[in-house]
């Protein structure tokens, strides 16, 4: 069970998400909307992941799926169908779970690296397919509807599209938090530990994936309920592999192996998307980094770095690691700092704005600008800057990172409980 | 008739360039066990690169120098950054070339642009191999297929016929065993990878200077690879030659087909029926055709997931 | 970082003496700045920039220059409606997109439900490039203006003006991509086939933008040995048909609406040499002014989508010369009505808005691709020549029946 110190951060988590918002301008309340469902989607997708060590390449599927049912019921409730707008993710619930327990049949039949391709394949046949099923999925330009009023709430506004995916996210997150922890819940962990020895002690392993992946699927359905809800439309792009490989990614980035870790991932990017998309042309760049980086760094994502510290919380010496983290943080931010620079001057001495400059200095390479101040591609300063920034960057964090180690190898050993991560996916 | 040999040509060219991507990949998958998803990235950046070294030095020094490029970025990818993930399982390798593509595409993108780039095959390829039917044949289709039968034959003989290669497949069976016999096994494994990359960006150098070179050409073949290669077999060659054929005579068929299921049903009586119930019934095959390739990965992985040639599971 | 700049100058401005200013004009650009159509959302975005700058040389609007903002729907509808709420919050009175129907879709039907709900905070929406027939029909509402052709109008005027070339023959072959704006095409050329006297042989719709090889779509084409091939086809899906169709010594001629897309002549070769387009703009159309002008400000001449994007702007700048807000608050019904009485003269003929479904009645430059052209494309010797400028009276397409326009106040 859960001590009293995660539900105390979680109860203050909730109060801020429930109090805050109003505060906020329209921007933040959207961009929190986005984080909710990106959370819900990740949670839902790790259920497979980190639970049961099934990687989907395909959950797009399940999303637009829930998308598109909660709209034709919106589109029904538009007609007079008198169903309460807030229960409208139920529609993607089922959708979700139906089109869960068929795909999920077919897929579980195989594990590892084939388990990945047959849920791409179901994806992409959704996605290739959809646009030609005008009757269910409205052609390329999708199915569209209006949130109707329910009870006094118009849900015209967005605060209160974000007080209704609020309460589905958290009512949601805390049934698959229960779900981990049921007896069923557990049986999942073992199959992804071992699925052999579950076998021998008589369950039926493919029935209990089923299972697995049909819940999954049935959350995931409910997340695109609610997207579709605050979108009011959906098209045959939420099946596309961009919506599949997202929550792969910020799944992994945020930790596959603690329950929070893909809502930390989720978060993450939302944000990062939020406010950094309009800022730069290279912002999938920086996104394709980051990712890389963790997965090569840290492979249990953030949440297993920081889980990783509370569980040694009392075994180190926080006061003499406090110098070492404050340096490797400042050698992440000189190597951010290069690799920044690097990219978006890249960005603009290769891009079509600098080749006209070019063609009117005829061959000459002309001064360019970059945060609001003037470079010359041909000085040794200009990179002499990202290169000191990045050498120095790497040399801070190498030491910083022996230091750390040391101080890690000091604790004591006796309460290293946390085994290392589990491999995923496994043998194919 | 002359429909059925048109298509049969066009569909054995095509076969054949797919075939010359997903060769590498069946690779490096059958060896390694690595599905890598950064291969059809290492195709596009084969093509790249000989048009970046094409348009100093000419065509043919590009032809020879992306293979090369592209395999050393292969072998620093499967000496520097797999081994790191290695230990965490199959999945996180595969996770790691996802991110890899995902870069890729984007440094593509930031140094030549999102416009596809002008590489041209040079005046010389440019002719007609023979006069079909009222149509030019081009040559450079067959060039393309030429390369990719000497590509197979060349593996088939390194593989079967050489001392490396039964040093390679050893390693791939055994590889403690052949490591306690004094081989080199890592050296062994980057050499693959790297044979594969090069084989990927090789076919990029050649398929691009065919069809447009942009930075979407690794995620449109991309999908299509993986079909090739899973319905054939991961990690058998034969299989992805196979169906590297197999959907390449599809893709040129079905546009000629204007078959629907309604058609079928049809002939049972039931065709009144269909077309009234719309939907899937009355899709017509050939605007499906692109559908089509992965409802066969789909039926093949849950029927024979070794795939048409593969070995094992 | 641009916006970055401007985030910070409106922020520093609004700090400073918010209660002094009167209201800027806020224009937002919804466009496909990362993802696969970037390159074509990235010539939207910059022609709008270019022309509001010129509305700022002139004084800007309502006391204040004109703001632009940029916004970033990674080529999907879904994002695209996250960042139209984004747009909302920041306050945009103008939302400006081209690149793709779907996104064009997603987003008339955004700003109607948020016109519905806010009353007195209206957005309007310009459509620069989204040509699917419902978005003037059945999606069809009065905030949504489209500065661009559809199927029809381009079709009518190839015919016409291909006929009248003798180019155009007696059998006519259709080619297009399996969704909206190719069924639409394919639909128009139909409608377009009694009055051009032409048979048609052969009609194909293809999977959009997945076909890697289309020598087979070549042989089947060969068979219906027609004289003339009408493709809406765009990107890769119309340089692989045309390069195939070259390759295979095909003697037709192709009467395309996207082959000047940027990079397709010179990656098609001398195969493009021949065949005709019909589209919005084309600088050998004009006297030259308007595109020394362009090329003086940004370097090269107008492409593609440019020139017609930088026309929406300034018709936009005719209808704000009519108002006066006083710098008080900007009231966007007023401004589309303004719009909708606006008859704006572009280099090659006025461009006027139709009432009933706020369809553009624009002129269509049809050309042709020749040697030695007067604005070579893609640093080729080759270019586009002039064949007729088809006036937008003759153009034009009957409304649809399905446009149920509610206009304000109704």
């Amino acid at each position: 069970m859960p001590n009293l110190r995660t539900l105390l951060i979680l109860a203050v988590l909730l109060v801020l998400l429930i109090a805050v918002p109003p505060f906020l301008g329209l921007g933040w309340q959207n961009a929190l909307v986005n984080v909710l469902i990106a959370s819900l989607f990740a949670l839902a997708f790790n259920l497979l992941i980190g639970q049961a060590g099934l990687l989907s390449f395909g959950h797009a599927a399940y999303f637009g799926v829930g998308a598109f049912a909660a709209l034709h019921l919106m589109l029904a409730v538009e007609d007079g169908l008198p169903f309460p707008t807030p229960l409208l993710p139920l529609a993607g619930a089922a959708a979700g779970l139906l089109v869960g327990l068929v795909a999920g049949y077919f897929a579980t039949m195989r594990s590892g690296v084939y388990f990945a391709l047959v849920t791409l394949a179901i994806a992409e046949l959704f996605h290739s397919l959809a646009p030609r099923l005008e009757g269910l999925f409205g052609g390329e330009s999708g199915v569209s509807s209006m949130r109707m009023p329910w009870q006094g709430f118009t849900f015209g506004s967005m605060i209160e599209v974000y007080y209704l995916t609020l309460a589905w996210v958290v009512i949601c997150g805390l049934g698959l938090w229960a779900y981990t922890r049921t007896p069923f819940g557990r049986l999942t962990l073992a199959l992804r530990d071992n699925e052999q020895r579950v076998r021998f002690l008589g369950y039926n392993a493919h029935a209990s994936k089923v299972i697995i992946f049909a819940v999954s699927a049935m959350f995931t359905g409910v997340a695109g309920a609610l997207q579709a809800i605050s979108n009011e439309t959906a098209n045959y792009s939420l099946f596309g592999s961009i919506v599949s490989s997202q929550v792969v990614l910020q799944t992994f980035v945020g930790g596959a192996t603690v329950f929070f870790g893909p809502v930390i991932g989720a978060t993450a990017f939302a944000l990062f998307s939020f406010l950094v998309s309009d800022l730069t042309r290279s912002w999938l760049l920086y996104q394709g980094l980051i990712f890389v980086l963790i997965m090569l760094y840290a492979p249990s994502g953030i949440g297993g770095v920081v889980h990783h510290h509370i569980r040694n919380r009392r075994q180190l010496d926080w006061a003499r690691l406090a110098g070492p983290y404050l340096m490797a943080l400042a050698g992440g931010l000189l190597i951010t700092g290069g690799v920044v620079f690097l990219v978006e001057s890249a960005s603009v001495l290769f891009g079509e704005e600098y080749a006209r400059l070019r063609h009117a200095a005829e061959g000459g390479l002309p001064a360019f600008d970059l945060f609001g101040a003037e470079w010359s591609p041909v000085s040794v300063l200009t990179w002499i800057i990202p290169a000191a920034l990045l050498l120095g960057g790497i040399a801070v964090l190498i030491r910083a990172r022996r230091e750390i180690d040391t101080l890690w190898a000091r604790k004591d050993p006796s309460d290293d409980t946390l085994a290392e991560t589990a491999p995923l996916g496994g043998e194919a | 008739m002359e429909f059925a040999i048109i298509s049969t040509l066009n569909g054995v060219t095509y076969g054949l360039l797919l075939f010359m991507v997903s060769a590498g990949l069946t690779l490096i998958f059958g060896m390694m066990g690595v599905l890598n998803f950064a291969h059809a990235s290492f195709y596009m950046l084969g093509a790249y690169v000989a048009y970046a070294v094409s348009s100093i030095f000419g065509f043919w020094t590009g032809l020879l120098v992306a293979p090369i490029v592209v395999g050393l970025v292969g072998m620093a990818v499967e000496r520097f950054l797999l081994p790191r993930v290695h230990a965490h399982g199959h999945a996180h390798e595969l996770l790691l070339t996802f991110g890899l593509a995902l870069i890729i595409e984007e440094l593509i993108k930031l140094f030549f642009g999102d416009f596809p780039v002008n590489y041209q095959m040079p005046g010389e390829l440019r002719f007609s191999a023979f006069h079909i039917f009222g149509t030019d044949y081009p040559f450079y289709r067959l060039f393309i297929g030429g390369i990719a039968v000497v590509m197979f034959s060349a593996l088939w003989l390194l593989l079967t016929r050489t001392r490396t290669g039964i040093v390679v497949r050893a390693a791939e069976r055994l590889p403690a065993m052949a490591e306690a016999l004094g081989h080199n096994i890592p050296l062994v494994f980057m050499f693959v990878f790297g044979t594969g990359a090069a084989l990927a960006g090789l076919a990029g150098a050649v398929a691009g200077a065919f069809y447009p070179t942009n930075p979407n050409m690794g995620l449109e073949l991309g999908v299509i690879v993986f079909v090739v290669v899973v319905v054939g077999g991961l990690g058998s060659l034969k299989g992805s030659l196979v169906a590297s054929l197999m959907i390449g005579l599809f893709s040129s068929f079905a546009v000629g087909l204007d078959w629907s299921l309604a058609n079928l049903l049809g002939l049972f009586g039931l065709g009144d029926w269909a077309r009234s119930v719309g939907g899937l019934l009355t899709l017509e095959l050939s605007s499906v055709s692109a559908t089509i390739p992965f409802a066969l990965m789909l039926i093949i992985l849950l029927v024979r997931p070794a795939g048409l040639m593969g070995e094992r599971n | 970082m641009k916006r970055l700049a401007l985030l910070a100058a409106t922020s520093a401005l609004t700090l400073g003496a918010s209660a002094l200013h009167a209201e800027p004009l806020k224009i937002g650009i919804i466009e496909s700045l990362s993802g696969a159509q970037t390159s074509t959302g990235r010539l939207y975005a910059n022609a709008v920039s270019y022309a509001v700058a010129r509305i700022n040389e002139d004084g800007g609007f309502n006391g204040e220059p004109v703001e632009v903002i940029e916004y970033d729907n990674a080529g999907g509808a879904p994002d695209a409606a996250t960042k139209f709420r984004q747009a909302v919050a920041d306050g945009v009175d103008v939302i400006f997109q081209g690149a793709s129907s779907a996104i064009a879709g997603q987003l008339t039907e955004d700003v109607r439900k948020h016109n519905l709900r806010n009353p007195g905070k209206e957005v309007m929406f310009i459509n620069l490039g989204g040509e699917a027939m419902e978005l003037t029909g059945d999606k069809c509402q009065f905030y949504h203006f489209r500065f661009t052709t559809t199927a029809p109008m381009r079709v009518n005027a190839l015919v016409s003006a291909m006929k009248e070339a003798g180019d155009l023959g007696t059998k006519v072959y259709s080619i297009n991509q399996n969704y909206s704006w190719g069924q639409d095409m394919q639909a128009a050329v139909e409608t377009a086939a009694a009055g051009g006297d032409f048979e048609i042989v052969d009609e194909v719709l293809h999977d959009v933008n997945k076909i890697q090889d289309f020598a087979p779509f070549v042989a089947r084409l060969k068979s219906a040995a027609p004289d003339t091939v009408f493709t809406g086809n765009w990107s890769n899906d119309l340089l692989l048909l045309m390069k195939a169709s070259g390759d295979a010594g095909l003697d037709v001629t192709f009467a395309t609406a996207y082959l000047d897309q940027p990079g397709n002549i010179a990656n098609a070769g001398e195969t493009a040499l021949g065949h005709y387009i019909a589209n919005n703009y084309d600088n050998a159309a004009t006297d030259g002014e308007f595109a020394e002008a362009y090329k003086g400000s940004t370097g090269h001449y107008p492409t593609f989508v440019e020139g017609h994007t930088v026309f929406a702007v300034g018709a936009l700048q005719q209808a704000l010369g009519t108002l006066d807000f006083g710098g008080g608050d900007i009231d966007v019904t007023k401004i589309a009505l303004a719009l909708e009485d606006t008859t704006y003269e572009t280099p090659v003929g006025p461009i006027s808005v139709r009432k009933e479904d706020h369809q553009t009645i624009r002129p269509v430059v049809v050309s042709k691709v020749v040697k030695n052209a007067e604005y070579p494309a893609d640093d080729t010797d080759m270019g586009f020549e002039t064949v007729e400028v088809v006036s937008g009276e003759t153009a034009i397409y009957p409304v649809q029946d399905s446009c149920k326009m509610v206009r304000p106040g109704e």
